[in-house]
């Protein structure tokens, strides 16, 4: 099972997929692996983690992949846990962090929903909603939302479950998909 | 009429593709005057209109008064919607979401992001369907029944 789950800043996204991803550990058993994109580059960013580590409790196993998501999967065992926490930060390390092609950076997530499923891993993927603020004057925060919001749209296709968070609340975005893309084909415009 | 609406990037335009792989576009993108939309109109079919970021963008330059422009985007509204009642030509919007960031200093940025969100209410209201894209997802908001 692979979920996306996103929202925008302090929208409880973090305790949904949480949520989710007790959900899938208490059906399947095994461990339950956190992995961390977050790197502690300053006192504030080891205070965020350091609060998130409080909000998860015991029971968590950390594995830290700034850069290298599918490579952090290979010790994990099939039909266990896996929580990241979360892509935003993933993608600014990939642009501007790992020397690395543009390009590799769908690859490098493709590659790891398959091994997740390979190994029929629970994985939940967090990331934060950006793209709904005045388009950026800055060419380069633009292209860092033309590489996050390519990553967003190939997850949400490969997910399973693709949430949206407000407020807390989930918001089941795959199970509408289904609804209206039925609406979408019979659209008397085409015909169909 | 129909409306897309959806962040950046969202997968706005691929959305409108695979629905509508007939349809004529008449985009900003191409460097096409939002005036000049009737150079794009097909006999019949389905006409795309997008870009309209740098439309607004262009006519805030121009006219210093928000309700004129809203009253000019209404006009265009309702002449798309004369055109659909005349002819066998359909007019879909594609509309950038802009409004859920924090509220910019610049008042350029403000005046755009107000008009982007009018333009929005008034187009939902004459479409008979309007659609969130939202990461590649596409979810139906309206009803079939037009509202106004």
């Amino acid at each position: 099972m692979i979920a996306f789950v996103s929202g925008g800043a302090r929208s409880g996204k973090s305790q949904v997929a949480e949520t989710l991803a007790r959900e899938w550990h208490r059906r399947h058993g095994g461990r339950r692996y956190y992995l961390a994109t977050a790197m502690a580059s300053d006192a504030e960013m080891a205070a965020r983690i350091a609060r998130h580590r409080r909000e998860r409790g015991d029971g968590w196993i950390t594995l830290e992949a700034p850069v290298a998501l599918d490579e952090a999967l290979a010790g994990v065992e099939a039909g266990s846990t896996v929580l990241l926490d979360c892509l935003t930060l993933w993608a600014s390390q990939w642009l501007y962090g790992s020397g690395l092609p543009e390009a590799e950076g769908g690859r490098m997530l493709s590659a790891l929903l398959d091994k997740a499923r390979l190994k029929t891993i629970g994985l939940v993927v967090v990331s934060n909603d950006l793209n709904e603020d005045l388009p950026p004057r800055d060419p380069a925060v633009w292209h860092y939302l033309a590489f996050l919001q390519r990553r967003h749209r190939q997850l949400a296709r490969e997910a399973d479950r693709v949430i949206e968070v407000i407020a807390g609340y989930p918001i089941e975005w795959k199970t509408s998909l289904k609804n209206s893309g039925k609406i979408a084909w019979e659209n008397p415009w085409e015909g169909t | 009429m129909q409306l897309f609406i959806g962040g950046a990037c969202a997968g706005k335009r691929d959305a409108v593709r695979s629905r509508f792989p007939g349809a004529c576009w008449h985009s900003a993108y191409d460097g096409k005057a939002l005036e000049a939309w009737r150079e794009s109109l097909p006999r019949q079919g389905v006409v795309v209109l997008e870009g309209w970021e740098r439309w607004l963008a262009a006519w805030l330059v121009e006219e210093p008064a928000d309700d004129s422009l809203r009253e000019r985007l209404r006009t265009l509204l309702a002449n798309w919607r004369d055109l659909e009642r005349e002819t066998a030509v359909s007019v879909l919007l594609i509309l950038p979401e802009m409004g859920r960031g924090i509220v910019p200093i610049d008042r350029a940025e403000r005046r755009l992001r107000d008009l982007a969100g009018w333009l929005a209410q008034d187009a939902a209201a004459c479409c008979e369907a309007v659609w969130y894209v939202r990461h590649g997802l596409v979810h139906r908001l309206s009803a079939d029944v037009p509202t106004a």
